[in-house]
C-alpha cells in the first residue's frame, strides 16, 4: 500500500536532485529581491521628498521594481516548485538551467530597456502606452522590454511543459494528479500528494496565462513595428491583467509546497491530500482565472457580468485560502510541540500574511469599494501584504531550511532579530499604504502632495526595516551555504 | 466610505492575526480532536453564507448606474497626456451630472476629488471608447480632476478642476 504520507520521509533533503541549481536561484533571487527592495525604498522616500528623484527615473524605477519583484517572486517561486516536484518525479536538470539561462537573458534585455532605453511604461503595461511615451522612451525600448518577457514566457513554459510531461508520465493524467480520484471518492492507493497537486494545478493555469500573455506581447510588438496596426484597448487590457494576475498568484502556489513539504518535519504530521484539499486546488484553478476582471471594475463598458464574477470570486477565493490552506495550517501546527526555528517561523508567517492579505484584496474587489479605491495605494497596501509576508516569506522561510544544518535548533539572537525586524517593517510598511488608499492617495505618482507626505515617510521608514531584516535573511543563507559546503 | 472601509479591513485582518497568533501559541496544547473538522465546515458555510449576503446587499443595485438622461447634466470629459478637457466649469449641486470620458491617446482614469482630496468617483478612460458614471455633487466648492491610471512621465500632472455652484431656486 502507498499512501501520500510514504512521501514524507524525514531529514531526506538528500532526495531532492539539482539542488544546485536551487540553491543557486536562491541565492539570485534573494541578491535581486534586496536590490528591488532599495528601488522601492528609493521611490517611497522620492515620494515623501525627503529625496529627489525625476519623475521619469521614478516610473523607470517603479517599472523595474514592478517586473523585477514579479519576475522574482516567479523565479524563487519556481525554484521551489521544482524542488518539491523532484521528490515525487524525475526531473531533466537540463530544462531547469535552460529556463534560468531564458529568464536571466530576460532580466538583461529587460534591464537595459529600462536603464539604457528610458522604457517606464509599468510591469502591467496598457496598450498603447508602449509606443505613445510622449518622447520619454523610443519604440525600440518598449520592445526590448517586451522581447525580455518573451524570454522568460518561453523559459517558464519550458519549465511547465517538462512538469506537465513529467506529471502525466507518473500519475497517468492531469486530471488524476488534480485529484480527481480523491473528488469524486474513487480508489486511488497511489494519490497524489499535494506538492504534485499545486504542480499539475499551476502547470495549466500558469501555462494558460503565459500563452495569453504572448498574445498581447506579439500584438503589441507589432504595433510597434509597424504603423497602423491597431489591437482593442480594452481587449489589450483583459489580456495583460489575465497574464498580470495570473502570473504573480502563480508564484505563490508555487512557493506554497515548501510550506506542504517542510512544515511536516516540524510538526511531525505529514500534510496529505485528501477530498477536501483535492477540491480546493480545483476551486483554485479556476478561481484564479476568473477573478481577474476585479482588475477593470472602473472600465465600465465591460460587460456587467464580467464585473459580477470579478466581485464574487475576489471574495470566495478566500474560502480555500481560509479555510483550507490557514486552517490546516492551525491544526498542524495546534499541539505539535514544533521548534521554532528561522524556516518554521517564516513558512507559517507566510501562510498568515498570504490570508491576512486577501483580507483588504476582496473588499476591494466589491464594485462600489473599489470606485474610491481602485488605483489608490489601497492596492499596493493588499498585495504587498501577501507578497511581503506571504510568498517572500516563503522564499526565505525555504531558503533558511535550505541551511539548517544537521539539527533543527530554535532561534539563536540575529534570526529573531532578522525576524522581528522583518515582520515589524513589513507590517507597518503595508499598513501605511492601506491608510493612504484610505486617504485617496492615488498609486504610481512620481510627485505627491504636501497633504501625503507624512504617509510616505512613515512608509519609507518601515521599509528601512523589511531591507534590513532582508538582507540578515541573505547574508545568513550565503554565509550557511559556504559553511555547509566548506 | 472609505474610513468605515479601513476600519472593517483592519479588525478583520487583526481577528484573523490574532488567530495565527493563538495557533502559534497552541503549539504547546494538546492536539485538536476529532471536532476540528466540523468546526472548518461551519467556518466554510458562515464564509459562504456571509458572501451570499454581502455580495446581494452590495450588487442589489448596480454600482455603476447611470441617472436617466432626462433628469441629468450632461458633461463631457476628454483627456490626453497630459490634460483634462471638461466641457462645463460650473456644475449645479444636487443635481444629477452624467460624465461622458473619452480619451485622445493612451488609457487614462478620470478620478473626482473634493478640496479635501477624498476621491469621490473614478472611471477608467479607455481608447476607442465613451465610459460614462453618475455623479451628484451635493457641497458647492472647487473639485479635482485627477489621473488614476498611469499614463507616462507626466501622469502626476494630469490634473484639472471645476467648481460647483449652489443650484438656483
Ligand atoms: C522594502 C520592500 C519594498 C518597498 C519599499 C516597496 C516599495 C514600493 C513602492 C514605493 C511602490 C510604488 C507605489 C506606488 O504605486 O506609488 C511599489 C510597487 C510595487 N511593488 Fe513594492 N516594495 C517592496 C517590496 C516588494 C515586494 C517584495 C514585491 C513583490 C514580491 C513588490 C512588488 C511590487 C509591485 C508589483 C508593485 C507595482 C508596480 C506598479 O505599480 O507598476 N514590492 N513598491
Ligand atoms: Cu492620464
Ligand atoms: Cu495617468
Amino acid at each position: 500500500m502507498s499512501t501520500a504520507s510514504e512521501n514524507y520521509i524525514p531529514g531526506h533533503a538528500a532526495a531532492a536532485p539539482q539542488a544546485g541549481a536551487v540553491k543557486l536561484t536562491m541565492i539570485l533571487s534573494g541578491a535581486v529581491f534586496a536590490l528591488m527592495m532599495v528601488f522601492g525604498l528609493i521611490m517611497r522616500a522620492a515620494q515623501g521628498q525627503w529625496i529627489e528623484l525625476d519623475a521619469a527615473l521614478f516610473y523607470q524605477l517603479l517599472t523595474a521594481h514592478g517586473a523585477g519583484m514579479v519576475g522574482t517572486a516567479a523565479l524563487s517561486g519556481a525554484a521551489i516548485m521544482w524542488y518539491f516536484g523532484g521528490r515525487h518525479l524525475v526531473l531533466t536538470g537540463g530544462i531547469f538551467w535552460a529556463f534560468l539561462g531564458l529568464f536571466l537573458l530576460g532580466v538583461v534585455l529587460i534591464l537595459g530597456a529600462i536603464f539604457i532605453g528610458g522604457y517606464g511604461g509599468a510591469w502591467t503595461f496598457l496598450f498603447p502606452l508602449p509606443a505613445l511615451s510622449g518622447g520619454a522612451w523610443e519604440a525600440g525600448a518598449a520592445a526590448a522590454f517586451m522581447l525580455g518577457y518573451t524570454a522568460i514566457g518561453v523559459g517558464f513554459l519550458l519549465y511547465y511543459l517538462e512538469l506537465g510531461r513529467r506529471i502525466h508520465t507518473r500519475y497517468g493524467s492531469l486530471a488524476r494528479a488534480l485529484g480527481w480520484n480523491l473528488i469524486l471518492g474513487r480508489e486511488d492507493n497511489d494519490p497524489p500528494p499535494p506538492a504534485i497537486v499545486a504542480a499539475a494545478a499551476v502547470t495549466i493555469f500558469n501555462s494558460i496565462g503565459i500563452i495569453l500573455g504572448a498574445a498581447v506581447l506579439a500584438a503589441s510588438l507589432v504595433h510597434l513595428l509597424v504603423p497602423g496596426f491597431e489591437v482593442d484597448a480594452l481587449l489589450a487590457k483583459n489580456l495583460i491583467y489575465f497574464f498580470g494576475h495570473v502570473f504573480i498568484n502563480a508564484s505563490i502556489y508555487m512557493a506554497v509546497t515548501a510550506v506542504y513539504e517542510i512544515l511536516p518535519e516540524y510538526t511531525g504530521k505529514p500534510w496529505k491530500s485528501n477530498r477536501l484539499f483535492a477540491i480546493a486546488w480545483n476551486a483554485v484553478l479556476i478561481f484564479v482565472m476568473a477573478v481577474y476582471w476585479h482588475h477593470l471594475l472602473q472600465d465600465v463598458v465591460m460587460p456587467p457580468w464580467m464585473l459580477v464574477v470579478g466581485q464574487l470570486v475576489s471574495y470566495f477565493s478566500g474560502i480555500p485560502l481560509i479555510a483550507v490552506t490557514a486552517f490546516s495550517t492551525f491544526l498542524y501546527v495546534r499541539g505539535s510541540n514544533m521548534t521554532w526555528d528561522l524556516a518554521s517561523a517564516l513558512l507559517v508567517l507566510s501562510v498568515a500574511g498570504w490570508s491576512v492579505g486577501s483580507i483588504p484584496a476582496s473588499i476591494d474587489g466589491m464594485i462600489s469599494v473599489n470606485k474610491v479605491m481602485h488605483n489608490t495605494m489601497w492596492v499596493p497596501g493588499h498585495f504587498h501584504t501577501y507578497l511581503l509576508l506571504g510568498e517572500v516569506a516563503m522564499a526565505f522561510g525555504f531558503m533558511a531550511w535550505l541551511v539548517r544544518g544537521k539539527t533543527i535548533a530554535r532561534m539563536n539572537g540575529l534570526d529573531r532579530a532578522g525576524f522581528a525586524v522583518y515582520l515589524a517593517g513589513a507590517a507597518g510598511f503595508v499598513t501605511v499604504f492601506l491608510f493612504s488608499g484610505a486617504a485617496s492617495i492615488p498609486r504610481r505618482w512620481a510627485v505627491h502632495y504636501e497633504e501625503w507626505l507624512t504617509h510616505d515617510r512613515i512608509g519609507t521608514l518601515f521599509s528601512v526595516l523589511v531591507v534590513l531584516g532582508t538582507l540578515i535573511f541573505v547574508l545568513r543563507f550565503v554565509a550557511r551555504l559556504g559553511r555547509s559546503e566548506g | 466610505m472609505q474610513p468605515v472601509v479601513l476600519l472593517i479591513s483592519l479588525i478583520l485582518m487583526a481577528a484573523l492575526s490574532a488567530v495565527f497568533v493563538l495557533a502559534v501559541r497552541a503549539a504547546r496544547d494538546p492536539a485538536p480532536g476529532p471536532g476540528a473538522n466540523a468546526k472548518r465546515t461551519g467556518l466554510i458555510w458562515a464564509m459562504t453564507i456571509a458572501g451570499v449576503i454581502v455580495s446581494v446587499a452590495s450588487l442589489r443595485e448596480w454600482p455603476h448606474a447611470l441617472a436617466s438622461t432626462g433628469d441629468a447634466l450632461e458633461v463631457n470629459v476628454s483627456g490626453g497626456q497630459w490634460w483634462w478637457d471638461i466641457d462645463t466649469t460650473e456644475i449645479p449641486a444636487g443635481k444629477p451630472v452624467n460624465f461622458n470620458v473619452t480619451t485622445e491617446d493612451v488609457t487614462h482614469g478620470m478620478g473626482i476629488y473634493d478640496s479635501s482630496l477624498t476621491l469621490l468617483t473614478q472611471v477608467q478612460a479607455i481608447p476607442g471608447y465613451t465610459t460614462q458614471i453618475t455623479y451628484t455633487f451635493e457641497e458647492p466648492g472647487s473639485y479635482q480632476v485627477l489621473c488614476m491610471e498611469f499614463c507616462g512621465v507626466a501622469h502626476h500632472d494630469m490634473v484639472n478642476e471645476f467648481e460647483v455652484v449652489a443650484a438656483e431656486e
